[in-house]
């Protein structure tokens, strides 16, 4: 009987030494061998197709992003995530969170506290009535079809791609701000450290990667969606084409913007 | 008739000529100062295209993540957080590996941080929130109802990446089912 429990424990020894000199040599390994978390064949593709795309733009997808407001809980994770991508100066937002508060007389009042980067922790005290309803609103580029930016630029910086994103050339950009003026919805600014404009380029970079915009990538909630409108097995094309809430913001400016918004309301502008 | 027409052309001449240099030098300076891609696609530096594709990666994905973080993949995919982004707590995989190798550790939140990360999605007093999507909590109601310290943070009863792990193998262990509030 004691032999056997002996034996056990020898054994028991064995296995503990081979697990801890296992570890340590696999721990050894993994100082010498480049962990590859930012190597792109380590993270899988997250739109089908994209890292074939080598032509100068992409060929035969149509995106579309989408905001359903009904998700939304103003965690602000998709803001930390942009200021990350980017590395956004203080005070300025290349997308951000607004709060809609309603009291029972029908106003309505808007908030984003820090673009709602840091969250919102607090309900609004402020108000004389009592609160009817409370949503959240994100605001990014609009990437419309007939982008008044573009229209407005003197110098060629801000441009339409084939492929229908709208970016910035900041070395082409002489920051005379026509282009923050001609926005409709005001997602454009002067980077104070470029002396640029700046927006919000539904991440271009990632999206050309085969990744999500960074936004995207982090909703834990599906708030934000974003998808090529050619696939009809899409997220994106099934709630377009389907019976929804769906509707765009300042429609009747005829910039035709390809950001939806699902349960948008009147009050949102 | 007076002949009024004069017949030197000396006059157009100069003109022309003038009219001549300044386009040459119009073109001259244009094929100067335009970037070299510029028109390339369209009325913009053909090169910018490029320049935003090149623009580094900061943000990963989750699966960046986990590729070297075997046991908290095996908590983090298991529990209710799992679309819950490394990085929105973290920070940004660039500043922690660059060229495959480790150049920093990232934060981690401590104490009282903690608590306000978690009430930044389950806050219930914000009132704003879709009652399906997630579990909302309103403190320090919610300490009292567990019978706890109100001084308590979140982590002490909740793994932060498996919120629900603690307590079903708390109560599976002590085998009391709880009314699932």
């Amino acid at each position: 009987m004691i032999k056997s429990i002996e034996k056990e424990i020898s054994l028991d020894r064995r296995a503990f030494i081979k697990k801890v000199l296992g570890g340590t040599i696999a721990g050894s390994l993994l100082l010498v061998i480049p962990a590859g978390a930012m190597e792109l064949e380590h993270i899988p593709e997250q739109i089908p197709g994209m890292r074939k795309e080598i032509g100068p733009f992409i060929t035969g997808k149509k995106f579309a992003f989408i905001v359903d407001i009904t998700r939304c809980i103003g965690c602000g994770s998709c803001c930390v995530a942009d200021k990350n991508e980017y590395q956004v100066p203080d005070g300025n937002y290349r997308t951000w969170v607004e709060r809609y508060v309603i009291d029972d007389k029908d106003n309505v009042y808007v908030d984003s506290p820090n673009g709602g980067l840091d969250g919102y922790q607090k309900p609004r005290k402020d108000l004389p009535y009592p609160v009817r309803d409370t949503f959240f609103v994100p605001k990014l580029c609009n990437m419309c079809e007939h982008p008044s930016c573009v229209q407005v630029c003197p110098v060629g910086a801000t441009f339409q791609t084939d492929d229908g994103f709208v970016l910035i050339d900041d070395k082409r950009c002489v920051g005379c701000g026509y282009c923050v003026q001609a926005c409709p919805y005001s997602v454009r600014f002067i980077n104070p450290k470029t002396h640029t404009a700046d927006k919000c380029t539904w991440c271009y970079h990632r999206v050309r990667k085969g990744l999500l915009p960074a936004c995207v990538n982090v909703c834990p909630v599906q708030a934000r969606k974003f998808g090529d409108l050619n696939d009809h097995e899409s997220e994106v094309y099934k709630i377009l084409h389907q019976p929804h809430v769906v509707s765009v913001l300042k429609p009747d400016m005829g910039n035709k913007p390809s950001l939806h918004y699902v349960g948008l309301r009147r009050e949102v502008v | 008739m007076p002949e009024y027409k004069s017949k030197s052309y000396s006059h157009i001449i100069k003109i022309v000529l003038i009219l001549i240099i300044v386009a040459v030098a119009g073109v001259y300076v244009r094929a100067k100062v335009l970037p070299g891609s510029f028109g390339e696609f369209g009325h913009y530096r053909g090169d910018a295209v490029k320049d935003e594709i090149n623009r580094p990666l900061r943000n990963g994905t989750n699966a960046s993540c986990l590729v070297c973080h075997p046991y908290i993949r095996e908590m983090h995919l298991k529990g209710v957080h799992h679309t819950v982004s490394c990085e929105f707590c973290h920070g940004p995989v660039a500043d922690h590996v660059k060229d495959g190798k480790v150049i920093a550790r990232l934060p981690k939140k401590q104490g009282r941080d903690i608590k306000i990360l978690c009430l930044r999605c389950h806050n219930q007093i914000i009132r704003a929130r879709p009652k399906e999507s997630i579990k909302m909590i309103s403190m320090p109601q919610h300490l009292k109802e567990k019978h706890v310290r109100t001084d308590h943070i979140c982590n002490q009863c909740h793994n932060v990446h498996a919120p629900l792990m603690w307590v079903k193998q708390a109560r599976a262990m002590v085998g009391v089912e709880e009314d699932s509030k």
